[in-house]
Formats: structure tokens, sequence, C-alpha cells
């Protein structure tokens, strides 16, 4: 028995060569698409949790303020060291500073060595002994070798690292040696960090090792209600979840979207697999016949479709490790997705998921070879060793074989219902399950109603007095149901893919290009990356002389909300109370506030992840305490995916807080935008200030919305291939399994070229039927993708706009290949024997 | 090795059952052919004895153990066929994908025969009809007769109690159809089978030990 199956799929392989390899090929894709997303992801989330160990250390819980403001003061830290649970507590000062003339600022830690031995000893430096420097306690500061590298500096030099206005001189000491290749960061004692650069009296954080046997959630909990409102005390692994929840969604659509190019996949081992039976259905008759029990001819497909998904699979996998090696390097570990830094992390496979890729090309391809194996088993034997394939066998046999099947209408109108169900569902575990199965279902809907759309439109056509050619590609089309569904099923799934991602992506960018000009109304832009801008400058701006009419200026900060979650962004800007409006794009009304009340306008996402409403009055950790404030509004943001609140500096003034510009919009004079470049370039590069004016802004902000969608164009244009050769196989096989039909035909006077153009014809009827499904069935997805997807993944909303032009001209592209991919097909009728095939009984 | 009681088949709407109250018997080494019309009801038989469609009632017995194919299965008859019946089809019917000695082995391969005794029973087979030498060779290269030849091979080579033929000879000139008839109930009479042949052929009913007519009032 195994003998014969290993026959058969050998046989297979043999005779239906392309067919199979296509098939192979693009299980192949889908698994390595979805393979190298992972293992991308993976390499970058590993990269980043080994940096965030590096940093952090090894804690059981972490001290830290609410509010990037706020600091954790000594005697808090002093109260805790004293509690008998805790092992130790290491007080760190986490801040950045610029060096020398550097831009760019980077990280300084400021560290107790003695604290930071037992939680942080990655943190630990080496004093240059050759060097003679100071030594920490003197106050020396020790680089990562990364650092030293990119800063072209050894132990013994003379640096001055600067924080707003404050500076200190001081000297390189030694190096890092523990910490990872990549990472650009200073050490130095916390004390000297403190009195250089503050904050007096505290520090960033205290990283908390608790005794042995303490029970952590208790101890966390007791000392939770103890702790004032602006502390907050969180376990070591709120970090790595948050660090995860950072690109989950982003993660998960483009596995989405990989999975969709697999599916596209399982749908060309169906056609392959369902031709292949329709084939050789006397060939499996005649073994049926001959004792081969209903079940094996079941398990003989199956194992065909094996046969095809394995070695897929393990190409994909391969495929898969090179594709995720050259994308790191092109787009960075986040796959331009803006999540993680762009270097190329280090990529490891590992055994577990690379299995379960390998389970899923697997188990793809058996599910395109699941129902052609079921046709197989309910073939009756002596119908189908004469007359051949029924694709109705329960029905009758091949009496009533292709062309009276009965499409049913009413089955795609509770499907669609189903989907609309669906894609009203609130995300579940914070993902869009609803909308990926709305989707799925879509998909269903889509191939489901290829018989019923094919016997409508080309029906009535059929009726028509045609040319002969052109009157047999009709009636082929329209009663052959089946086949017209099996040939365009890929192309139906590729195209509403394609057309569906096209559209999301129009509506995103048109959403996007309307947001940035609402949000950068001046002309110019000033920005400092997290620390303070200089006072100096900041004075002189409100000089006369300054050739600037309008100056705003805003302050960064950020606030946790929730420690699973990343940071809340904090905006203080100079904003007018009753008109928010001029400066921030509203979504819905804004609400006056009651004037002896703190307002704040939340953006689109905060309102989506914490469903804050307008109206609301909610406690805000803001300035080391919780202060109660008025939600006036929810504003449109598309630059800060976890959420934002605004708040206008009168009022975060009058709360007592610190208002320390980061960036400013600069109004020049009328006549003076020249001028007012010159002005500001001494501040610049001595400060190492970053200034841009509104269009290179915008354009920036574009080209990184492009990068980010690269990866969704490459599958989308793996799919459309893999339709494409979906229809050139099905054709392919529907004119072998014509081909006594076709010679019948050539006998009575069609010449060749007549049969290939009504095989061509043939073929790009099917694609326009698949296309005008398709099409239908992107709109649709492109919709739940705006409407449901981005909001519950992203919580981005946005209108929708179809970009017709784009999707028309593409439909057109596509039923052009399509054409092409039937000239594959209409070649086998030139390959066709009449005397021989007519001859044959099989 | 056949037994037929009591048979009856029919279709829906067709107005009268095709045959009913049927009954007939191969013995061992015996070879019956199955002569009427056109849409008499021959194949439909011949189908039913196979298990390939299902009788309205009746019983067939195939075999030394006489097992009773109606009352069998799906899998059930397809092992009987697998290890009781050969078949010899008007349309040849063999596996193009499949090398002559490979198509000969299917029947080996579905009953379970150990595989140290296939190589040897092809050979002999192969000798037997004709075709020594012809085992590595697609089935694509052969002529009519050659194919026959081999589906006769196939329908012999696991030693089936009961070889069913329909029209064997129907798709072959005459001079060749006569070597192939000769051939096939040799083998058969050699094996001690029992054979029942569908024909239209008088040539090929009167070379066999007894002849059936199908009329619609049963079997005569």
């Amino acid at each position: 028995m195994t003998l014969l199956a290993w026959w058969l799929v050998r046989a297979q392989f043999r005779t239906r060569r392309a067919a199979t390899l296509l098939s192979m090929l693009a299980i192949a894709l889908g698994v390595a698409l979805g393979y190298a997303i992972h293992l991308i992801n993976d390499a970058a989330l590993t990269d980043f949790n080994r940096a965030l160990k590096t940093v952090q250390g090894d804690p059981d819980a972490v001290l830290a303020a609410r509010d990037s403001a706020g600091s954790v003061p000594l005697a808090t830290v002093n109260a805790i060291a004293r509690d008998p649970a805790v092992l130790v507590i290491a007080p760190v000062i986490d801040t950045r500073v610029r060096i020398d003339r550097w831009r760019t600022p980077f990280r300084l830690i400021g560290i107790d060595v003695f604290s930071a031995a037992a939680v942080m000893p990655r943190l630990l430096p080496r004093r240059d002994e050759r060097a003679a420097t100071k030594s920490i306690f003197d106050g020396g500061v020790y680089a990562s070798p990364a650092l030293l590298d990119k800063l072209g500096l050894q132990a013994g030099a003379t640096v001055t690292l600067v924080r707003g206005e404050h500076e200190w001189l001081t000297t390189i000491a030694g190096d890092l040696p523990a910490v990872g290749p990549d990472e650009l960061l200073l050490v130095a004692d916390i004390a000297w960090v403190q009195d250089r650069f503050g904050p007096v009296g505290a520090v960033s954080e205290g990283r908390v090792r608790l005794a042995p046997n303490t029970d952590l959630a208790s101890w966390r909990a007791a000392l939770a209600a103890r702790l004032p409102a602006g502390l907050l005390i969180r376990a070591a692994d709120d970090d790595s979840t948050r660090v995860a929840n950072v690109s989950r969604a982003y993660r998960v659509n483009l596995n989405v979207l990989a999975l969709v190019a697999l599916l596209t996949g399982a749908f060309l081992v169906f056609a392959t697999q369902l031709t292949a039976v329709a084939q050789r259905s006397a060939q499996f008759a005649l073994l049926g016949v001959l004792g081969l029990s209903p079940r094996m001819r079941l398990l003989q497909v199956v194992l065909e479709g094996l046969a095809i998904g394995v070695p897929g699979a393990l190409l994909g996998l391969g495929l898969g490790y090179l594709l995720a090696i050259a994308f790191t390097r092109l787009l960075g570990g986040d796959l331009g997705g803006g999540y993680f830094l762009a270097s190329a992390p280090l990529i490891v496979p590992e055994l577990a998921p690379t299995l379960g890729f390998l389970a899923l090309g697997c188990a793809a391809s058996l599910a395109g070879a699941l129902y052609p194996a079921y046709l197989n088993r309910r073939q009756p034997l002596a119908q189908a060793l004469k007359m051949g394939f029924s694709q109705n066998p329960r029905a009758g046999g091949a009496i009533r074989t292709i062309r009276t099947t009965r499409p049913r209408g009413l089955r795609p109108l509770l499907l669609v219902l189903v989907a609309l169900g669906l894609a009203q569902l609130p995300p579940i575990v914070e993902l869009p399950l609803g909308g990926y199965a709305a989707i799925a279902l879509v998909l269903v809907i889509g191939v489901g109603s290829a018989p019923l759309v094919t016997q409508c439109v080309f029906g009535w056509f059929a009726g028509c007095r045609l040319p002969a050619a052109q009157q047999i590609a009709v009636q082929n089309v329209a009663q052959a149901p089946l086949m017209a569904q099996v040939a365009a099923s890929g192309l139906i799934v590729s195209f509403a893919l394609t057309a569906s991602m096209v559209i999301m992506v129009s509506s995103f960018r048109v959403a996007v290009d309307h947001w940035l000009d609402h949000v950068l109304p001046a002309p110019l832009y000033l920005r400092s990356k997290g620390t303070p801008l200089p006072q100096e400058l900041l004075a002189a701006l409100t000089r006369p002389e300054a050739p600037f009419a309008r100056v705003e200026r805003t302050a960064y900060g950020s606030l946790t909300i929730d420690s699973q979650r990343p940071n809340v962004a904090l905006l203080v800007r100079e904003i007018e109370r009753s008109n928010p409006a001029a400066r921030l794009p509203f979504t819905g009304p804004v609400l006056a506030s009651p004037a002896d009340t703190v307002v704040v306008w939340i953006s689109e996402p905060m309102h989506e992840i914490y469903r804050i409403t307008p109206g609301q009055t909610l406690r805000l950790p803001l300035l080391g305490s919780e202060v109660k404030v008025f939600v006036g509004g929810v504003w449109r943001d598309y630059s800060r995916q976890f959420g934002a609140v605004v708040i206008s500096r009168d009022d975060f003034l009058r709360l007592g807080g610190v208002f320390q510009p980061t960036d400013l919009a600069l109004w020049p004079l009328p006549g003076q935008e020249a001028l007012a470049g010159d002005w500001l370039a001494p501040w610049t590069s001595g400060y190492g200030l970053e200034l841009a004016d509104s269009a290179e802004i915008r354009r920036l902000s574009l080209s990184i919305f492009d990068r980010s969608f690269a990866v969704t164009y490459a599958l989308e244009a793996a799919a459309m291939l893999i339709g494409l050769f979906g229809l050139a196989v099905t054709l392919a096989a529907s004119v072998w399994l014509r081909a006594r039909e076709l010679a019948t035909l050539a006998a009575l006077g069609f010449d060749r070229r007549m049969l290939s153009r009504a095989v061509m014809l043939e073929g790009a009827l099917i694609a326009a039927v698949g296309l005008l499904i398709g099409l239908a069935c992107g709109v649709a997805i492109g919709a739940v993708l705006t409407y449901v997807v981005n909001p519950q993944a992203f919580h981005w909303r946005m209108p929708l706009e179809i970009p017709w032009s784009t999707v028309l001209a593409g439909a057109v592209l596509t039923l052009l290949a399509a054409v092409v991919a039937s000239h594959y097909a209409a070649r086998q009728t030139t390959r066709l024997t009449v005397a021989q095939v007519l001859a044959s009984a099989q | 090795m056949l037994t037929v009681a009591d048979l009856a088949k029919g279709y829906p709407g067709a107005g009268r059952p095709l045959f009913c109250d049927l009954a007939l018997a191969v013995a061992a080494g015996e070879v019956v052919a199955l002569v009427g019309e056109s849409g008499i009801g021959k194949s439909t038989l011949l189908n039913c004895i196979a298990g390939l469609e299902t009788a309205d009632s009746g019983s067939i017995r195939i075999g030394r153990q006489a097992l009773d194919i109606v009352r069998l299965d799906e899998t059930a008859r397809a092992a009987l066929r697998a290890r009781s019946i050969g078949f010899v089809f008007q349309a040849f019917h063999v596996l193009p994908t499949l090398t002559v000695a490979q198509n000969i082995a299917v029947p080996l391969l579905l009953g379970s025969v150990p595989g140290g005794e296939h190589a040897p029973r092809i050979q002999t087979l192969l000798e037997r009809v004709g075709l020594a030498g012809f085992g590595p060779r697609w089935p694509a290269s052969l002529s009519g007769g050659e194919l026959q030849r081999v589906a006769i091979a196939r329908a012999l080579v696991h030693r089936p109690a009961l070889i069913l033929a329909d029209e064997p000879t129907g798709n072959l000139d005459p001079r060749t159809a006569t070597e192939v008839l000769s051939l096939l109930l040799e083998r058969v009479r050699e094996q001690h089978a029992g054979a029942l042949i569908v024909t239209h052929s008088q040539h090929v009913a009167q070379c066999c030990d007894r002849v059936l007519t199908l009329t619609p009032d049963g079997l005569e």
C-alpha cells in the first residue's frame, strides 16, 4: 500500500510538474513571509529586552515616578530600604545628556556601585588603569564600548556633558565591559550625577531586590497602598510586557497578512489538487475497482497535499530565514514600523516556532487538499470509470455533473450578515480578532459566490449569438462554475487583499496628509530631542531683534497610567484654553471646562485605550500627585499610538510645574524667513538642536509612513503572483480535462488558433469574474481594515478613501496579466494530438 | 466461485426494475458469457457483482468464503475485490503514470501479497501473456492489444477466485481479439478461477463454457 501510494505521489509530481511546483512555491512563500516576520520580531524583541536587562538589571520590582517630570524622593527610597522584606534597593538617576557638540543626546545612568553590583551587575564600570583616570567616586564617567567607538574617544579623554543649562566637564575613566555591543550609554556615580543635573534629594528609580521567600504580589500591594500618588511600584516583568505591547498590534497585523498569503497558497493547493483529482478520476476509479478502499482514496489525495506541503514548508523556512536577514538589513528590526532602534538584530531561529511554521505550511496544504480528497472519496466508481469526474457525486453522480450545479444565493447573504456582526465585535485581548474573522469570512463569501456570479453573468451571455470561439468560451465558463470558482479563487483572494490594502493605506495616507496640515501650522520647528532647550535661546527669542512674529513653546514628558502599557505622552503647550481647536485637530465637539478645573485634551488613541470620554473628570498622575482634570475633547493624533494628553502651559504652571520647553513652533516675520534660519544657526550648531521647516517634516513623516507599509506591499505582490499562478494552473488543467471536447471541436473544423483564442478568452472571463468579486471583497475588507482593525489595533480612526483610479488600474493590469497567464493554458491546446485524444477512451 | 440469488436492481424514475429475482452461478474453472441487448443491464449486473453498485435486494456470494457482497460496507467490498476479483475492461484502463510492471503489481499491493512474491509473479505473467521484457515500459508506448494483455495479467496476478470481464475484446481488431480471448480463457482455466464475460460478440460467447442471455424477463 505504501509503495503504491509512493508510486502515485511520484507519478503526480512527474505528470503535473508545473502545477505541483507552483503550489509548493505558494506554500513556501506564505511560510517564508510568516516565518521571516516572526524571526525578525522575535530578534528585535530579544534585542530590546536584552538592552532593557542591561540597564535595569534583574530587580524584583521597580519604584518610579508616574510622571516623567517627577522623581522618587530619597526619603522614600531610604524608608523602603529599611523594610525587612527588602534585601537591597539600588537607586538610579536615568537622564539624557549631550556630549560635547554631538546633536544626539545619550543616556547617562547614575548608579550606586555597591547596590548596583547586586541588582544591575552589567552596569558596573571598568577603570582603565593605564590611562590613570579618576575613579567613579572621584567623578569619572564610563562609556559603553559602542559609545566610545561612535564618539571616537578613549579612556582619559575629557568631555563636557550638557543638559539644558547645566554642564559637567569630566573625564572618561573607563568602559562598561558587560554592556551589549549596540548599546550607547554612560555610567557615573549617582551622587555626581545628582550634583550636576539633579534632581535634588531624589532619584529617577529605586530597583528593589526582595529577601528570599517574600511574596512579591502582596508586598507590592501593601507598598502601593502606602506610596504617594505620584509614585508607583511595578514588577520587573511589567517592563517586558510593555516592550512586547509596544509593537504587538503591528506584529499581529503583519502575521495576519502573512497568513493571508498562506491562505492564498492553500487555495492554490486546492486548485491543483481538485484539478488533479478531476484529471485522474478514472484512474482513481480504476484503483477503487481493483480494491483501493474509499478511505485510502481520500488519504491518497491528502498524502499528495502533504507531499506538496512538507517540502513547500521546508523551503519556506529556509527562504524565511534568508528573508529575515535581508529585511532586517534593509528595514531594521521593526520592519519599518518605527518601534525599535533601526539596527539589524541577530536572527536566531528556535526549534518550537520553526516546527510551528512547518506545521502551519503543512496544515495550509492539507486544508487545500481536504475537499478534493473528500470528492475523490465520494466518486461513484463505475460512473467515474466511464464518464470521468463528477463534482456533485452525492446528487447522482456523473449524470448530474458540472452543468447542473445550482448555486444558492441565500447562504452568502447569511454569511454577509455574520461578517457584519463579527466586524461589530469589540477587541478581544486588545486585538481586532472579530475584524480578522470578518475578513476571513468575506474571502470565503467571495470565493463561495463565484459560481453564482459566473452563472448570473455568463448564463445570460451564453444565450446571445456570438462568434464560435467566443461562444465556446462563454458557454464553458457559464456551464462549469466549479472550475471557474477554482480558477478564480486565488485571484479573488489575492486581488481582494491587494485592493483592501491599497484602500486602507490610501485612506490612512489621506488622513495623515490632512492631519499634518492641521498640526504643522508654523513654517519652522526647532527641537532639542528630549533635553530642555537652553534658557539663553528662549530669552533671546523674546527680544525685539529676534526675527519672529510668533513663537509657541511645548514641553514633552510622559505619564505612566498603567505600568503594563507604554507611557502616555504629556504635552505642555502654549495653547488657549478657550480655543484649543486652533491648534489641535479635534474629532468631536470641544467642551467648555469649569473655570476652576484643570482641563486636558486627550488624543484619540488615549480615548480608545483607556476608554476616557470628553466631559469626564479623571485623576492624572501629574507633578508627584494625582490631579483632578476635566477632559475637554479628543483630538486626532497619528504620531503617538499609545496616547497623549495636552495640557495648557498656564494650567501646568498653576499646578506648580516647571515649564521647560523642548520644542518650538516659529513664525518668522514676513520677508525674514531666510534671516530666521541664519539667526537660529548658532543655536542649532552650538546646542545640537534640530531645525526643520514644515514642508520637510511633512515629507519626512510621509516617507516614514510609506516605509512602514513597505512590507505589506511585498506581501501583496506575492499574493497577486500566487493568484495568477493559480489561474494559469487551473486553466491548463481544465484544458486537459476537456481534451476530448477540444479535440472533437478540432476535428469539426476549429483551427488551433480558434481553440487557443477560446481558452484565452475563457481565462479572461474567469479573471474578470475573479476581479469583480475580488474588488467587491477588497472594498469590504478595506472598510473592515479602516473602520475596525486600525482603530482596534492601532487606535487610529480615519475616513474611508477609495482610490478608484489606482484600484481600477490595478484590476486592468491584473486582467492583462491573467490573459498572459491564460496563454500558458492555451498553449496546451496546441499540444493536443487530435487523433490520439479522440482514439483514447481515457 | 459466484452465486447470485434473488437479485433485484432498479433506478428511481425508470418505471420498472432493470432486473429482479435474478439467479446465476459460476463454478471454479468455468467461463460464462453474458449476452443481451444494449441497455438491458449487463454492465449493471457486472457492477452489482463487483460491488460497484448496490443491488436493491438479493445476495451475491463470491469466493471460497462465499461472502455476500450485497451485505458488505464499502470498505469491505473494496477488500473483497482486492482479494477475490479480477477485472478486464473494454477500454483497457491501464494507469498511464505507472509502468507495465507497476500496473500489474497494483492488485498484489492492494491484496497484501508478500513483497517477495511480486517480481516472480509479474515476471511469469508477463511471459504468459506474451509481454516478456515489457515490465519497465510505459503504457503510452503500447498498442491496444498489448494494453489488454497487461490488463489480463493485472486481473490474474493476485489469483482471484472470479474474473469479471466487460467486453474485453470490444476495442480490438478481430485477429488481436481472438489472441487476447484465447489468452484470457487459457489463463483463467489454468488458475481454476470462475469468469463472467459480458459480450456482444457471438465468437466470444461461443468460446465460453456457457452462455447466459439477459432479457427483460431475466436470465435465459
